[in-house]
């Protein structure tokens, strides 16, 4: 059963990551701007939503809270940018310097028990604490079929139904006029301003959804490891720009696929390289390794490091 | 109209290498002018736009707009009254979205860009009728990226776009430029109609010396920060490009060229 346990770990990774790789077509591909935030908001959104389960909170309330958190630290970022005029890599370099902090102290202050020291400061989600399975219609989905040689199923479904609430979403907001402005911002700012509207409230919305995304999926990410450590966001970055830029280059010429489904596709098919990579037998401490030099070969043979007009290949 | 009031404006203040281009430089549009703008460069032509269009702060002066003080609205607050094409037809337009979106969103001007739906198909007609007018086989291809067009339909595009919502004031960047001769012309025509149709107050800058001879009401001609000719009415009717080129010369003559 080695074949199911592989396609439970790369499905239900990839779908978390989708979430975080949909976060990044908003601020990467669409407003053209290399957020890294997101290391930190990815952690804020597990430890909000950490803080929801350990304290027995609604968690389909806690996703929302997650989501909202991001949003709050993206639009911080944004506002850095925006307001200050500082550079976007270091606005995403301080506000995840500054969440290491902030997420620490929601950690703590979720901790119980025995972990109770900073040293080991993790939420450790207990055997009744009521997570996305047990809540509302988790808890009417069957977690494995026997049948099927006990493949999972709860988990992965209901990582599925946030992925697509996410990407639909996301669609219908980008056809929206406020959607339509964002999409307008990142290609040509002129433009916007022409329109008479100050293109910064753009970037500052679309670098909160896109950190919003990112916090969405840490909180998904709890599922899999039953709690929140501080190591969690770790990696964020490269896992959320290789989903992204997979998937856009290998459906590139599919064109009715719309690219939040690409995006979706893409992070499922690079956790599933990073697990025949980890089936070779090499050690799970050289995972960050092989995740960036998975990323490069992606960047190489996808031909997408960045060139004028490379933007427009990617609308939705 | 639009007053521009004793403006000062250098580059790189404060360094070996200052310049400084406007000194007490006053000009004054009025309405339902079409001005001509020509100079050769660095005469201060652009930076006039610039300076009008707020992507340039002057360093002292005011610029007024219908008496109120525009001199420290930001560029995209302007933009509710001044309306500009740019040389470059890719600045126009968006090119990631289609003709339609495009439409949409200039449409959309000066109202709140919310969650509502942005394309309305009932304004679909409207932007075909406008399309239809530049002639171009446009009206057919709403759907198309604009990235896919050619510069000249861009910049027809970006005109029309800049014409749907009223504006004061009508600002042209070079706007013929970087377009083949056979495209300018449509272009140009295509702007003086827009001009016509809206009764709006335009000021074109251009370095084509015959468009600045025929069309318009008034030509300028800057020369060091200078409007070293400005003339309207009848006086410009009968103004010759020679006249302008001759001009030209005796500058380049003084300026040891």
């Amino acid at each position: 059963m080695e074949f199911v346990g592989a396609l439970e770990v790369f499905l239900e990774m990839g779908l978390i990551f989708s979430v975080l790789a949909m976060g990044y077509y908003v601020s990467y591909s669409i407003l053209d701007f290399p957020d890294l935030t997101v290391e930190g908001t990815f952690l804020t959104g597990a430890v909000v939503f950490g803080l929801f389960v350990a304290n027995g909170l609604n968690p389909w309330l806690g996703l929302v809270a997650a989501f909202l958190s991001g949003c709050l630290f993206g639009g911080v970022t944004g506002l850095l940018h925006v307001k200050l005029k500082i550079r976007p890599l270091l606005c995403g370099i301080l506000v995840s310097t500054a969440l290491i902090t902030v997420n620490l102290v929601g950690v703590t202050a979720g901790t119980v028990g025995d972990f109770r020291a900073e040293s080991s400061s993790i939420i450790s989600f207990g055997r009744d604490a009521m997570t996305l399975n047990d809540a509302f219609f988790g808890n009417l989905i069957p977690a494995r079929v026997a049948a099927l040689g006990n493949v999972p199923l709860r988990q992965p479904l209901i990582f599925l139904v946030v992925a697509v609430a996410c990407k639909v979403l996301l669609d219908l907001y980008l056809n929206t006029k406020n959607g339509l402005l964002l999409r307008a911002t990142g290609t040509n700012e002129q433009f916007v301003k022409m329109l008479a509207v100050d293109p910064g409230k753009s970037k500052i919305i679309g670098l909160a959804i896109g950190n919003g995304c990112a916090a969405i999926a840490g909180a998904l990410y709890t599922h899999t490891v039953d709690g929140v450590n501080q190591s969690m966001g770790l990696g964020m970055v490269i896992i959320g720009l290789a989903s992204l830029i997979i998937g856009l280059s290998v459906f590139k010429k599919v064109r009715f696929l719309k690219s939040t489904t690409k995006v979706i596709f893409g992070a499922i098919i690079y956790q599933a390289c990073l697990v025949v990579v980890q089936r070779f037998g090499i050690p799970s401490a050289y995972n960050k390794f092989i995740m960036a030099v998975l990323f490069t070969l992606v960047l190489i043979l996808g031909g997408r490091q960045k060139k004028q007009g490379g933007v427009s290949r990617v609308n939705a | 109209m639009l007053t521009l009031e004793h403006i000062h404006t250098a580059f790189h203040r404060g360094t070996v290498d200052e310049m400084k281009l406007f000194e007490d430089f006053s000009f004054r549009v009025n309405k339902g002018d079409f001005i001509s703008i020509v100079g050769s460069n660095g005469s201060g032509k652009t930076t006039l736009l610039n300076l009008i269009c707020g992507t340039l702060q002057p360093d002292a002066g005011k610029i007024l707009l219908r008496d109120k003080d525009i001199t420290h609205l930001p560029e995209f607050k302007r933009a509710k009254y001044i309306g500009r094409v740019f040389q470059d037809p890719k600045a126009g337009t968006c090119s990631n979205l289609t003709v339609l979106e495009n439409f949409a969103l200039a449409d959309n001007k000066g109202k709140p860009f919310a969650l509502g739906r942005a394309v309305n198909k009932k304004r679909i007609d409207y932007y075909k009728e406008l399309l239809s007018k530049c002639g171009m086989g446009l009206e057919d291809r709403l759907n198309t990226p604009i990235g896919n067009l050619s510069g000249g339909q861009r910049q027809a595009i970006a005109l029309v776009l800049t014409g749907m919502t009223d504006v004061d004031l009508l600002i042209l960047d070079e706007h013929t430029a970087a377009l083949d001769p056979k495209s300018s012309e449509t272009i140009m025509e295509l702007t003086d109609q827009l001009v016509k149709e809206h009764d709006l107050t335009a000021v074109m800058v251009t370095h084509n010396l015959r468009f600045a001879v025929e069309y318009g009401n008034r030509l300028v001609m800057m020369h060091d920060g200078k409007a070293i000719i400005d003339k309207s009415g009848e006086e410009k009717k009968a103004l010759q490009v020679t006249d302008l080129l001759e001009t030209f010369n005796q500058i380049s003559i003084e300026c040891g060229n």
